[in-house]
């Protein structure tokens, strides 16, 4: 490629990421900083916002292990076996990413609450989706379905059953295989997919917001904090203050995925 | 029914789905947990978290109403009514048609500009060295592991009211798309990276001793193959945008020309106008899925795999 | 432990992959199951294995009737193209992975190892992680992980395929010497005859899902039942309306056979070469000579020649 031709590429690439990504990274950290460290820590040490910080990880500790679980047998049903109705249960997986959330909001509130189909039996029953703590769960859940699955499955066909034939012709049985063969090839996958899981979690705006109710101090999670800041209180620092504990745990996440990419890049090589 | 792949973010990675239900020989020896009692907790748990839910959205959508006449549950007996004219009408309310068509237009804008700097970007990290690179890679990943509400707070730093830049797109179509080619950047990006990686630099190499310049090679040799992944990240990036909330609802501001259908459709939420948030909601799903779907189909049909 | 296989099928679809397989394999044999990419042969060694079950037929081994009982009781050893290592364990845990199974205590399961790197020459490498090996070392490996449980049959499913042609010679000695020391009972499946004419000492061809000819591999080599175990295992050409082997023919003066041609391309290969001759019939042969014999004789194209059978030459 001719040199002008790859400077003018470059060019363009950069100061199209730069206006897009850089330049608000930049400036969100300085308008966190705007009234300097102890103002940011203040902000962010707030009741309302440590007890936003609290529900995001409770709800994280629920739904992560939960869609960890889920996605690592619905890998082992897809990878592993054909049945009826395996293009349907991987559609379903994949439902969660191609529609908006503030949909999914609305179907969890069509399904589960008393406007909907099962509100009226579960509230007899003292169950209480819309506007509590269970229905964010419920959103959570729904929207970080697909991650870790989706990490594992191309791993699971590309490892191919031979180790795992191997180790029943040495006598094992089919728990030993999983724990001893099957989990430690993947578990790389898998710590990918809960990360992006973690990440998703956490983030979680629009069904969260549907289904919440937005109560402050109860049904408030981080992002739902950080929105409420600016849309009601117009609290600039406050808004900017929780973007950035929010960005800057999304950040670790990043790295973390950076890392395990470049690991699982490795082993490839290794075993090519 | 085919579906795509929802995660950009690995690079070596990013086949259509089609792709990872390949054939496969039943294996005996999987762990004896998922025969019956697990099979059942799975059906069941994704029931609970999505097939009702979903259900329940287009059962209210679309008004679906079941009556039976006559005594009996038997289902022959079942009269299925779908009050399409209740769907019809919440869909081309005011408000309604203007966010709807917002948005449509909005996100195929989006979608085609990433499309065509996905490719560019794509190009730069895969073909080029230089330093610093390794930080772009980086930030490709950096909307995807991003809350949209985060993002939302970063862009409303830099263009909204108080723009240290002074550049004030609050409230503005463009500032709406700003937030979109964001959020839908990595999408487009990693869609194309694998296959641009895995291309033979041998046909290129070819078409320039022919005496075919930069690009030209460009447009007859490269593109054939890559023309498939820039559809599936078409078509991913779309569906993103079409559903975004999270980082348009602050620049967005208040209702006015920059409502978008999702933005819309919370209104309505808070209005406690379900059937109409359902009846837009199901059109907007049904909008998604068809552009997925047929981005989907025809890119993983027309996709060369390199073995 | 002998093998044997009665009435065997496995059908994958419409496509028999076995199809009705009769085979006695002998106690302490090394068989080689040979045969063309689809032939059956990875199956069959499969339906031996239990890792497939067949559609009809039994296996039985040593006597008794094996078809229904699961591969970890049949006490086998398999070996995979692919190698199959535990990619996360090191070469010790890899070999020692069947006998933790079975529960041996830690002291014999080192003990046993240990004799295992030796007898495969792998001594030093227990820490090693298989990345780390080459491949015709983490083939060594496979095979005394599969060996470390003192198995009763030995199966090899194209163990050197995957490993370039030097390596491969290497290691089909080697595994022909292990045989001698260690005469389990041997089944190996492999597409290159050469090898398995080199390590057999039975021979079993399949084609297309059945056994077309099986014995001592010298016995098939010169007398083939078929023309396709003839071609399969030995260079062929056809002479007289018979298959022959090139180096079964030999060219000399016109007027000293009863069949004449000419000599249409010479190629040497090293101190061999093929001479292709049109005879006057209109058919071609060809015919293996040392390069010797094509400088002494003069041969060139477009000479005229005789051909005929070396074992013709005292008639």
């Amino acid at each position: 490629m001719k040199d002008s031709h790859r400077w003018a590429l470059r060019s363009v690439v950069l100061i199209y990421l730069g206006i897009l990504v850089g330049l608000p990274v930049v400036f969100m950290v300085i308008k966190a900083f705007s009234h300097g460290f102890p103002a940011f820590w203040n902000e962010i040490t707030q009741p309302d916002a440590l007890s936003a910080l609290k529900l995001s990880l409770e709800v994280a500790a629920i739904a992560v292990p939960i869609n960890t679980a889920v996605g690592v047998g619905a890998a082992i049903l897809i990878a592993r076996h054909n049945f009826v109705g395996k293009r349907f249960l991987d559609v379903i997986f994949d439902v969660p990413v191609a529609v908006s959330p503030v949909i999914i909001g609305v179907a969890l509130v069509l399904a589960y609450s008393r406007v909907g189909w099962f509100g009226a039996p579960l509230a007899h029953w003292g169950i209480n989706v819309l506007f509590s703590p269970l229905g964010i769960v419920f959103a959570t859940a729904a929207v970080s379905l697909p991650y870790v699955l989706r990490s594992i499955v191309p791993v699971l066909y590309e490892l191919g059953m031979d180790q795992e034939h191997a180790a029943r012709t040495l006598g094992a049985g089919r728990l030993r295989i999983f724990w001893s063969v099957t989990l430690p090839a993947i578990r790389w996958a898998v710590l990918y997919g809960v990360t992006l899981t973690i990440a998703r979690t956490l983030g979680e705006f629009g069904a969260v917001l549907v289904v919440s109710g937005n109560i402050s101090g109860k049904t408030q999670t981080l992002p739902i904090y950080i929105f409420d800041s600016w849309d009601q209180r117009f609290d600039t620092l406050g808004t900017y203050s929780g973007a950035l504990v929010l960005a800057l745990l999304s950040m670790v996440a990043l790295a973390v995925l950076a890392l395990l990419r470049r690991r699982e890049r490795k082993l490839r090589v290794d075993l090519a | 029914m085919p579906t795509t792949t929802p995660l950009p973010p690995t690079s070596h990675e990013s086949a259509p789905l089609s792709a990872s239900l390949a054939p496969c020989r039943s294996s005996r020896f999987s762990p004896p947990l998922l025969a019956g009692g697990g099979s059942a907790l799975l059906v069941g748990y994704l029931s609970l978290i999505v097939l009702i839910p979903i259900a329940a959205l287009i059962s209210h959508g679309l008004s679906i109403s079941v009556a039976t006449h006559g005594a009996g549950l038997a289902f022959w007996r079942w009269h299925v009514l779908i009050g399409l004219k209740t769907f019809w009408s919440a869909v081309t309310a005011s408000g309604a048609k203007e966010a709807i068509v917002l948005s449509l237009w909005l996100s195929l804008s989006v979608a085609a500009i990433n499309s065509i700097m996905g490719v560019a970007i794509a190009w730069v990290l895969v073909r080029d060295k230089f330093i610093g690179k390794g930080l772009i890679e980086a930030s490709i990943d950096l909307p995807f592991a991003l809350p949209t509400i985060v993002a939302g707070v970063l862009l409303l730093a830099i263009y909204g009211v108080d723009s240290p830049i002074h550049v004030d797109l609050f409230e503005t179509w463009m500032g709406l798309m700003l937030a979109l080619l964001f959020v839908t950047l990595p999408f487009s990006v990693r869609a194309v990276q694998p296959v641009l990686a895995s291309l033979d630099l041998e046909s290129e190499d070819a078409a320039r001793t022919l005496g075919a310049g930069g690009v030209r090679t460009f447009f007859t040799v490269v593109f054939p193959s890559l023309w498939p992944a820039v559809l599936g990240g078409f078509g991913l990036a779309f569906a993103r945008a079409i559903g975004e909330f999270g980082s348009i609802s602050l620049i967005a501001g208040g209702v006015g020309r920059t409502t978008v259908a999702s933005n819309y459709i919370y209104n309505l939420t808070q209005g406690f106008l379900w059937t109409n948030a359902a009846a837009v909601s199901t059109a907007l799903l049904v909008l998604s899925l068809v552009v997925l779907i047929t981005t989907n189909v025809l890119s993983s049909r027309y996709q060369k795999r390199t073995l | 432990m002998s093998i044997s296989l009665k009435h065997l099928s496995k059908r994958y679809g419409e496509t028999h992959a076995v199809d009705d397989v009769n085979a006695e394999i002998r106690h302490g044999s090394l068989t080689a199951i040979l045969g063309p990419s689809g032939s059956g042969k990875s199956t069959l060694l499969k339906l031996i294995s239990g890792l497939e079950r067949p559609d009809e037929g039994t296996v039985e081994i040593d006597g008794a009737d094996v078809t229904s009982v699961d591969t970890r009781h049949r006490d086998i050893g398999f070996c995979f193209q692919s190698y199959a290592p535990f990619r996360h364990m090191n070469v010790a845990k890899n070999i020692g992975f069947g006998l933790k199974v079975r529960k041996r205590p830690a002291s014999d399961i080192d003990k046993r190892v240990k004799e295992l790197l030796a007898l495969v020459k792998l001594e030093g490498k227990e820490n090693n992680y298989p990345a780390q090996l080459s491949g015709g070392e983490r083939q060594r490996m496979a095979l005394a992980r599969a060996l470390a449980i003192e198995p009763r049959v030995l199966l090899l499913d194209e163990p050197f395929g995957a490993l370039d042609a030097v390596v491969r010679l290497e290691l089909r000695q080697w595994l022909k010497e292990l045989h001698h020391q260690l005469p389990v009972t041997t089944v190996l499946v492999t597409h290159d005859q050469q090898e398995a004419m080199e390590v057999a000492d039975q021979l079993i061809v399949m084609r297309s899902g059945r056994v077309v000819q099986s014995g001592n591999p010298l016995a098939l080599y010169e007398s083939p039942a078929t023309s396709f175990v003839h071609e399969f295992l030995g260079p062929s050409t056809i002479f007289g309306g018979v298959v022959t082997r090139p180096h079964d023919l030999e060219l000399v003066a016109v007027h000293h056979a009863e069949v004449k041609g000419r000599i249409t391309k010479i190629v040497s290969l090293g101190f061999e070469a093929q001479v292709t001759v049109e005879l006057n019939d209109g058919t071609t042969t060809w015919v293996q000579l040392s390069r010797n014999e094509i400088s002494t004789m003069g041969l060139r194209v477009a000479l005229l020649v005789g051909v005929r059978r070396r074992d013709d030459a005292d008639a």
